[in-house]
C-alpha cells in the first residue's frame, strides 16, 4: 500500500486530487525517507498528536536542521492534514490556548511541580499541555532535548537533580498518562459532525488601549478547496473609528480557525475556537503580537438567538448612557434590570440595540440582560469605584530595533474598576486612566530604570521600550532593561484612585516560535 | 512569562543559555589587530592568554599590559576555556562550539594538537569547560557529553572521560576511555597525578583505570545547619596557589525547622589542594549579589577577590568585605598575578581590566583585538 502510493506520488505529483490524499502521498514521499521503520509505517508521526503550530514547528526544525525540502505550499498542505488526522480535541486545548493565542504575560500555574521545573522553566508549560504523544515519543522527546541542547542540565533547576534520570524515569511516565495519544477525547471528537462556518457572523471584541468594537465578518469558501475560505470584516470601534479588513481563513481538525486578515494596510492574525455557531479567541497583530483583541462571534446563520456583549458594559448611577447590545437573532423586547430606565431606542435590528438608558442605585451590581426570551451580555451599574486594578498585574516588555534582528515588544495595560456592594465586590469594567512608570524597587531607582527603560503613554497606557543594545551611558554598559511599577489614576468624580502593577522591561526574545 | 522568587532571579542568569548581560559587537576599527605571531615568549616573564570572538587567541605581556601577539583559532569559537600546559609552551583550549580541543604553540602560534569530542560520524558530543593536563604535560583529559543522531530519533550516550596523548598530533583519538556521572564540568590534575572533577559532587579518578571517588560532596554535602549549595562554575583556573577553587551559594537554616523562606543564603568556597590533596568548605560573605568567580591571593589566603557586577575583596575568615570597586561593565573571571600584586579582570566584552589587590583601584585597561571573550577561561602565567 505504501509502496503503491510512493509510486503513484512520483509519478504524478501534479494530478489535482482530494487534498488529503496528496498530502498522505507526501507524508510517505518526503518523511518515509527518515521514519518509515520496518513494517513502512511512520512510527514517530503516528504515535503523536499535535495542533497546526505544532506541526509546523515540528516541519520547520525538520527543514532547519534535517534537511527536509519542500515547499512553502506542501508545508501547508502537510500542516493541514496532520492536524486534522493527528490533532488536539477542543477540549484538549482548552486549558491552554492562551499560548495559541499569544497571550506572553500570562503567567502559568500547573499543579505539577515536574512540569513547571524539568520543562516550564525555558518554554511555557503549555508547549508540553498541547502535545500528546505515546510513553515512546515522549521518552524520544527526553533524548532530543539534551542532545539538541546539552547545556539545559547544567542550568538552574538542572544542575541541583539528576536531570536525565528525573526526566526519563520521573516525567516520561507522567506525560505519557497526562498527555496520551490515546485520550479518548480525540476519537470523541473525530465522530463529531463537521460544524459549518460560512455565512456572516457578528463579532464583538476589546483592543487594550483603544476600547471595545463591534463588527460583521463575512465567510465564504474558496472553491475546491476544503476548509479554506475568504474573509471580510466591517466594523467600528467604540470610539467610531473604523476596522474594516479582508483575509483569508484555515479551519484545522474541525475546529481551530486561523486566518490572515489585513486591516488598513497591517497584517493581523486570528486564532479562534469554533463552538457551535460561535467564535471564540485571539486576533493580534502579526509583527507584534503583544497588540491582540479578546474576540467573539455568532453566525447569523445558525437561526439561533444570542446576546454576545453589550458595550459599554457598564454604567454610573445618574448619568445617561447609550448601550449597544450585539448578537444575533435578537427578538423582542429589551430587558433591563430594575433601577436601569430606558429613555429611548436609537436602533433596533435582530443583531443590533442601540438604546439610550439612566439608572439609580436600585441596580447597584452586575445584571445579564435579556431580548425577549434570549439572555446573555453583562451590564455593570455603580455609584462609585472603590478599587482600580491595573492588568496584566505583571507584563513583560522587550527592547528592540537598533539594528538587531528582533523588534521592540510593548507593554499594554489596563486599569479594571471594581465597586463595592453589600454582598462584596463586583467588576464595574475597564475605564479610561492616567497611565505612569515608577522605579519597582530601589535597584531600579539606582539605575535609573525610568530614565532608560522606554516611555509610558499616560493617556492609552501603552509602553514602548528602548532601543536594544548596550548602552554606555548607562551603570555597567547594560542594556535599557528596567523593573518598573505602573500605576493608573482614575478619577471618579472628585475621588482620585489609583492601581499599580509591575512591568518588566527586558532583553529580546531570540527563539519566539508559534508556541512560546 | 513566569514569575520568579526574587532569589530565583538572582540566580537565573547563571544559566549558560542567557548571560545577563548583551555582548556588544567587535570592534576591530577600534583596535589594531596585532598579529606579531613569531614574537617568542621570554622565559620568567609573566604573560596572559586568553581567546575571545571571532576565534582569535591573544597573549598579554603582563610586564607592560599590552597584547604581544594574536593567534588566529581554526573552527569556530566558543567557550574558549584554556589550560597552560606544565613547561608553558602550549596552551590547550576547549574551542569549537564545546566540540574540539586545540594545543596551540605559543611562540610560533602553531597548532600542534587536535581532538573532536565527537568519536564517531553520528555522534554529537560536548564538553562543558572540561579540559585538563596531566602534571607531566603528557595527557590531556575531558569528559564528554555524546548524543547519537540515528536516523529517526536522537539517543543521549553516557558522559565517558577520554584520556589524550599531547603528542597525538592534528587527528587525536582517545588513548583510553572511562565512563563518567553525569553533568560535570571543570576539572584540574593534582600533583599526586589524580584527576579531580566537579559534579553533583568532587571527585578524584584515577586516570589509568577511571576509578572514581567522591573527595568532597557537594548537591548531597550533608552539611549540617544548611540546605544543598548551587553551583555552577565555568572557569577552570589554574591559580598561583595551585588550588581548585569554585564558589557557591547555599542556605543556611535558622534551626532545626530548616525553613528554606527564612534562611540566610551564603556565599562560600569550595577548595582543593591540588599539592595535597586537602579540602576546605567556607563561608565568606552572605549572598547580596552574584559573583561569576573568585580567586585567592597568593599571599594571604584569606583573601579573597571576586567578580560580576563590581569588584569585592573578603577577609574570609571574618566573613566580611573589606574592599570594593566600581566595574564599567560586568566581568566574568578573576586572574591574579604570581607575586599577588595584579588581579586581571576578564570575560564578557573585549576587555582585560587591571586592578592593585591592595587598594583595589584600576590601573590599565588592555583592549583585545577582536570581540567578546564571553564564557572563556584566561590563564595567567610565567613562562
Amino acid at each position: 500500500m505504501g509502496g503503491a502510493l510512493l509510486s503513484l506520488a512520483l509519478l504524478s505529483p501534479a494530478i489535482p486530487a482530494d487534498a488529503a490524499a496528496n498530502a498522505d502521498a507526501l507524508l510517505i514521499q518526503r518523511c518515509s525517507v527518515c521514519h518509515a521503520d520496518a513494517r513502512g509505517q511512520l512510527a514517530r508521526i503516528a504515535g503523536q498528536r499535535k495542533t497546526p503550530e505544532g506541526w509546523l514547528m515540528t516541519l520547520v526544525r525538520m527543514q532547519n536542521t534535517h534537511g527536509l525540502k519542500i515547499s512553502d505550499e506542501e508545508r501547508r498542505a502537510l500542516v493541514k492534514r496532520l492536524a486534522d488526522k493527528q490533532g488536539l480535541a477542543p477540549s484538549e486545548t482548552a486549558p491552554v490556548r492562551y499560548a495559541l493565542e499569544r497571550r506572553l504575560n500570562t503567567v502559568e500555574q500547573f499543579e505539577s511541580e515536574a512540569l513547571t521545573q524539568m520543562c516550564a522553566r525555558c518554554h511555557s508549560g503549555a508547549r508540553v499541555a498541547l502535545q500528546r504523544r505515546s510513553e515512546k515519543e515522549w521518552a524520544h522527546l527526553v533524548h532530543f532535548h539534551l542532545g539538541q541542547l546539552p547545556s539545559l542540565e547544567f542550568q538552574s533547576l538542572g544542575r541541583d537533580r539528576d536531570w536525565f534520570g528525573v526526566a526519563l524515569k520521573e516525567v516520561v511516565p507522567d506525560l505519557a498518562k497526562q498527555f496520551s495519544v490515546d485520550d479518548p477525547a480525540w476519537k470523541d471528537w473525530q465522530a463529531q459532525t463537521p460544524q459549518p462556518v460560512t455565512g456572516t457572523w457578528s463579532v464583538s471584541g476589546h483592543l487594550p488601549g483603544k476600547g471595545g468594537f463591534i463588527a460583521e465578518m463575512s465567510v465564504k469558501s474558496q472553491p475546491d478547496k476544503k476548509d479554506h475560505y475568504v474573509v471580510s470584516w466591517q466594523g467600528k470601534y467604540d470610539d467610531g473609528s473604523v476596522l474594516n479588513g479582508q483575509g483569508s481563513a484555515v479551519l484545522y481538525t474541525g475546529y481551530e480557525w486561523r486566518a490572515h486578515v489585513d486591516v488598513d494596510g497591517v497584517a493581523w492574525r486570528q486564532v479562534f475556537a469554533l463552538d457551535h455557531d460561535a467564535l471564540k479567541g485571539r486576533m493580534f497583530q502579526r509583527e507584534h503580537d503583544e497588540i491582540g483583541a479578546d474576540i467573539v462571534a455568532v453566525r447569523h446563520e445558525s437561526g439561533n438567538s444570542r446576546v454576545l456583549a453589550v458595550h459599554p458594559a457598564y454604567l454610573k448611577t445618574g448619568q445617561t448612557g447609550t448601550l449597544t447590545v450585539v448578537g444575533n437573532a435578537l427578538s423582542g423586547k429589551l430587558a433591563l434590570p430594575e433601577g436601569v430606565r430606558l429613555l429611548k431606542i436609537i436602533e433596533q435590528s435582530p443583531r443590533r440595540i442601540v438604546a439610550q438608558v439612566v439608572a439609580d442605585r436600585r441596580a447597584l451590581g452586575v445584571h445579564t440582560l435579556s431580548v425577549g426570551k434570549t439572555k446573555g451580555g453583562t451590564l455593570a451599574v455603580f455609584e462609585r469605584i472603590e478599587r482600580i486594578r491595573v492588568l496584566p498585574e505583571f507584563a513583560v516588555a522587550r527592547v528592540g530595533g537598533n539594528g538587531g534582528s528582533e523588534a521592540r515588544v510593548d507593554a499594554r495595560f489596563e486599569a479594571e474598576a471594581w465597586a463595592r456592594s453589600a454582598s462584596g465586590e463586583y467588576r464595574i469594567g475597564l475605564v479610561p486612566a492616567k497611565w505612569s512608570v515608577a522605579p519597582f524597587n530601589a535597584d531600579a531607582e539606582r539605575d535609573r530604570d525610568v530614565e532608560f527603560a522606554g516611555a509610558m503613554n499616560a493617556v492609552t497606557g501603552i509602553f514602548t521600550p528602548a532601543p536594544a543594545g548596550p548602552n554606555p551611558a548607562r551603570h555597567l554598559m547594560t542594556n535599557n532593561a528596567g523593573n518598573l511599577a505602573v500605576t493608573a489614576e482614575v478619577t471618579d468624580g472628585k475621588t482620585a484612585l489609583q492601581g499599580t502593577g509591575q512591568l518588566i522591561v527586558t532583553v529580546q526574545r531570540w527563539n519566539n516560535p508559534p508556541i512560546p | 512569562m513566569k514569575k520568579f522568587s526574587l532569589l530565583a532571579t538572582l540566580i537565573l542568569p547563571l544559566a549558560f543559555a542567557t548571560p545577563a548581560i548583551t555582548h556588544a559587537a567587535p570592534t576591530p576599527d577600534n583596535v589594531a589587530l596585532e598579529k606579531n605571531t613569531a614574537a617568542p615568549l621570554v622565559p620568567g616573564r609573566e604573560y596572559m592568554v586568553v581567546a575571545n570572538h571571532p576565534n582569535l587567541l591573544h597573549v598579554l605581556d603582563l610586564v607592560s599590559n599590552r597584547v604581544l601577539k594574536t593567534c588566529a583559532l581554526p573552527d569556530a569559537f566558543g567557550p574558549g576555556s584554556i589550560q597552560i600546559a606544565p613547561d608553558r609552551r602550549i596552551a590547550y583550549l576547549l574551542n569549537n562550539r564545546f566540540g574540539s580541543i586545540y594545543g596551540i604553540e605559543l611562540d610560533a602560534c602553531k597548532l600542534v594538537f587536535k581532538a573532536d569530542m565527537a568519536l564517531q560520524k553520528d555522534e554529537r558530543a560536548k564538553s562543558f569547560f572540561s579540559i585538563a593536563v596531566s602534571q607531566d604535560g603528557r595527557e590531556l583529559y575531558t569528559v564528554q557529553n555524546p548524543t547519537l543522531l540515528l536516523k529517526d530519533h536522537y539517543e543521549v550516550g553516557e558522559p565517558r572521560l577520554a584520556v589524550y596523548d599531547t603528542a597525538a598530533g592534528l587527528n587525536a583519538k582517545p588513548e583510553r576511555l572511562f565512563p563518567a556521572p553525569r553533568q560535570t564540568t571543570i576539572m584540574q590534575t593534582g600533583e599526586d597525578g589524580a584527576l579531580y572533577i566537579l559534579g553533583a559532587d568532587l571527585y578524584k579518578v584515577d586516570v589509568t583505570n577511571g576509578k572514581t571517588e567522591v573527595v568532597l560532596p557537594v548537591r548531597d554535602w550533608g552539611r549540617p545547619g544548611y540546605g544543598a549549595p548551587d553551583v555552577l562554575y565555568a572557569w577552570p583556573i589554574q591559580t598561583p596557589r595551585r588550588e581548585f577553587m569554585v564558589l557557591y551559594t547555599a542556605p543556611r537554616f535558622q534551626d532545626e525547622k530548616q525553613d528554606l523562606e527564612h534562611a540566610e543564603y551564603k556565599y562560600g568556597l569550595l577548595s582543593l589542594d591540588l599539592k595535597t590533596g586537602k579540602t576546605e568548605v567556607r563561608d565568606f560573605t552572605t549572598l547580596s549579589e552574584i559573583y561569576f568567580s573568585g580567586i585567592r591571593s597568593p599571599k594571604d589566603g584569606n583573601l579573597l577577590f571576586s567578580v560580576l557586577n563590581g569588584l569585592r575583596k573578603f577577609d574570609i575568615a571574618a566573613e566580611r568585605q573589606i574592599g570594593s570597586a566600581d566595574l564599567d561593565h560586568a566581568y566574568y573571571q578573576t586572574s591574579i598575578s604570581h607575586d599577588g600584586r595584579r588581579l586581571y579582570l576578564s570575560g564578557t566584552l573585549n576587555d582585560v581590566a587591571v586592578f592593585d589587590t591592595d587598594s583595589l583601584k584600576r590601573i590599565t585597561t588592555i583592549r583585545l583585538p577582536g570581540g567578546d571573550m564571553s564564557l572563556g577561561t584566561a590563564q595567567v602565567f610565567i613562562r
